[in-house]
């Protein structure tokens, strides 16, 4: 604050002047507002918004990794490529199996979790941070431990599944085109289950408790009780939730590169693994820039048709 | 409600297998760490820690990179924490108290950021940073972090802020405190509990982070200990123990900043997401 100070009285005056009708905000002068805003809005002007900008146009151009600066206009042809492009078809598909799974995975777990944790009992507290441990534990240590873990020789999973009979032959998962995705999978899940759970452990708390203690006093079964209350009460965090993994899960990159590099032969490959692929192992900026315009729009039309969805569930409840 | 005895033991069951579950590959990073070779090829599995190996954390140090690479990721972290609250608080203010053109887009963009994958934006900020000689550095990375998380904490804070009741930060005015100083002086020490979460998503966000790192430093000296990690899958040269080790030492402090601030961000993460 180095700007001259005016005395209180003269500055309140002035403001009082300059702006009588809105009283509510009476803040310093008009350009206020915009002084708070510009450092925070320029720096996403300057590292988000332009930075995706070069994005869409490098996704009509033609552009190598070896010469990013030469780029050449072609229009629609990296978006007819791709859509073209079976392997393409492949990943979409691939992706679309993990953020599913992922989605029904870690939501229908956190929920189960968190019904069990909802009741009162000695060392729940506890209970509930213990479980937070997945979560808060850094994505790349994560991918370290479950590789390790699925290691073909020494691995404790292959030793486990080998014990009971079950074991993969040969051992390698994560080299098997069959269960390299459900293992990512089963990684992933591990690590956002209890996000989800402790989102909704703090939903389910809103539940009146005389509301489901009447319904089963009534002799209402407990499958009853909970869609005719809980399910009420918590849907809409069910919803965001949903939401909020499904997003994440179209971004995610780290877990998925770590443990198999979209491999083998593209078994794992998600959209955001094959934009970086085509960009760094390719070398093709334009194709890659195109991927993940395909990846925004896709999140685009997932919250605007979940709004959507929203919208229509909160007038059928009205009516 | 009442429960049977029997209902009660299968969801004590189900809580303690859950935790199992939860806990174990964490468990599992330390008893490798802490397993002698001949246990660690013998024919079954040793399934405690062997405390006579605990000099591996000594030796996991004592190369000297991995303490820089947790340096390297300790000062990204607190960077990207301090850069993106500093410019966030002022952002979430505005949002909450101020009204202006161009209110909704710039909350529609704060949204709209947090679907943006971070590999889609690696090569325009590649080119940004040659531009600016920010490749190979530590502060390109915050910048790059922070570019991230800013939204998110400007959301929370927004929230935060919109909790406190005008009348307190009118009473200031009238005392003749400028915009700045309300929000310093009156609103900061009252949203303590949201900074304190938005310093951990913060804090978790840079600390994690790998894109940019592996793609935007060469010098291994500078690396973060994510990268560091990293380049130990599929690499054979150093012991598994001392991998361990090291991704213990990267794995613990955030485990446990992250339980003591839990509450809060949870609910910080959440709040982001539901005001949209």
């Amino acid at each position: 604050m180095t700007a001259v100070q005016a005395p209180p009285e003269a500055r309140g005056q002035g403001t009082m002047a300059a702006r009588p009708r809105r009283k509510r905000s009476p803040l310093g002068s008009r350009w206020t507002p915009f002084l708070f805003l510009a450092p925070a809005v320029v720096f996403i002007l300057v590292f988000q918004a332009i930075p995706l900008l070069q994005q869409i146009y490098m996704s009509f151009t033609k552009t190598t990794l070896l010469n990013p600066t030469r780029s050449e206009w072609v229009g629609l042809d990296n978006y007819a490529w791709i859509v073209g492009d079976p392997e393409f078809q492949r990943t979409l598909a691939t992706t679309f199996v993990y953020v599913v799974i992922c989605v029904v995975g870690s939501v229908g777990l956190g929920l189960g979790l968190a019904m069990l944790l909802n009741r009162a009992f000695v060392g729940r507290g506890f209970a509930r941070a213990l479980i937070t441990v997945p979560w808060a534990a850094p994505g790349i240590a994560v991918a370290l431990i479950a590789t390790w873990m699925l290691n073909a020789q020494y691995g404790i999973v292959n030793r486990l599944l080998d014990a009971i009979g079950l074991g993969v032959p040969g051992g390698a998962i994560l080299d098997s085109p069959t269960y390299a995705l459900p293992a990512i999978l089963v990684t992933t899940i591990w690590q956002l289950f209890p996000f989800t759970s402790v989102v909704l452990l703090s939903a389910l708390q809103a539940v009146p408790q005389e509301l489901t203690e009447a319904a089963t006093m009534d002799g209402a079964g407990r499958w009853w009780t909970f869609r005719a209350v809980t399910w009420q009460v918590i849907k809409p965090t069910v919803g965001l939730l949903a939401l909020l993994m499904t997003i994440w899960s179209i971004r995610r990159f780290e877990l998925i590169w770590l443990m198999t590099r979209g491999g083998p032969v593209g078994a794992t490959e998600t959209l955001v693994i094959d934009l970086y692929s085509q960009a760094f192992e390719s070398q093709q900026l334009g194709r890659a820039a195109a991927i993940g315009m395909v990846g925004v729009i896709i999140s685009l039309v997932v919250i605007l048709a979940s709004r959507m969805v929203a919208r229509i569930a909160e007038r059928k409840d009205a009516s | 409600m009442k429960t049977s005895t029997a209902g009660l033991v299968i969801r004590i069951l189900a809580v303690v297998v859950a935790l199992g579950i939860a806990i174990f590959p964490i468990y599992w990073m330390l008893v490798t760490a802490l397993t002698s070779n001949a246990d660690l090829f013998a024919p079954t599995p040793r399934l405690i820690p062997d405390l006579s190996q605990l000099g591996v954390f000594g030796t996991a140090l004592a190369d000297g990179k991995a303490p820089v690479w947790l340096l390297n990721s300790l000062i990204i972290a607190v960077g990207t924490m301090v850069v993106s609250i500093t410019l966030g608080l002022p952002l979430g203010y505005a949002l909450s108290r101020f009204s202006f053109r161009g209110k909704v887009i710039v909350t529609v963009i704060l949204l709209f950021t947090q679907m943006l994958p971070e590999a889609l934006m690696v090569v325009p900020l590649f080119s940004l940073f040659r531009r600016f000689g920010l490749l190979d550095s530590l502060l390109g990375l915050i910048l790059a972090n922070s570019a991230f998380v800013l939204p998110i904490v400007a959301l929370v804070l927004k929230g935060a802020i919109d909790g406190i009741p005008r009348e307190l930060e009118e009473a200031a005015r009238v005392d003749g405190a400028r915009p700045l100083g309300v929000l310093l002086r009156i609103n900061l020490p009252l949203i303590a509990p949201s900074i304190a979460a938005t310093a951990v998503i913060a804090f978790f966000h840079a600390w994690n982070e790998y894109v940019f790192a592996v793609t935007f430093i060469f010098t291994p000296g500078m690396q973060p200990a994510s990268v560091g990690i990293a380049n130990f899958i599929g690499e054979l040269g150093t012991p598994i123990q001392t991998v361990m080790a090291v991704a213990l030492m990267f794995t613990l402090p955030a485990v446990i900043f992250y339980l003591f601030a839990q509450k809060y961000v949870v609910a910080g993460m959440t709040a982001g997401a539901v005001k949209g």
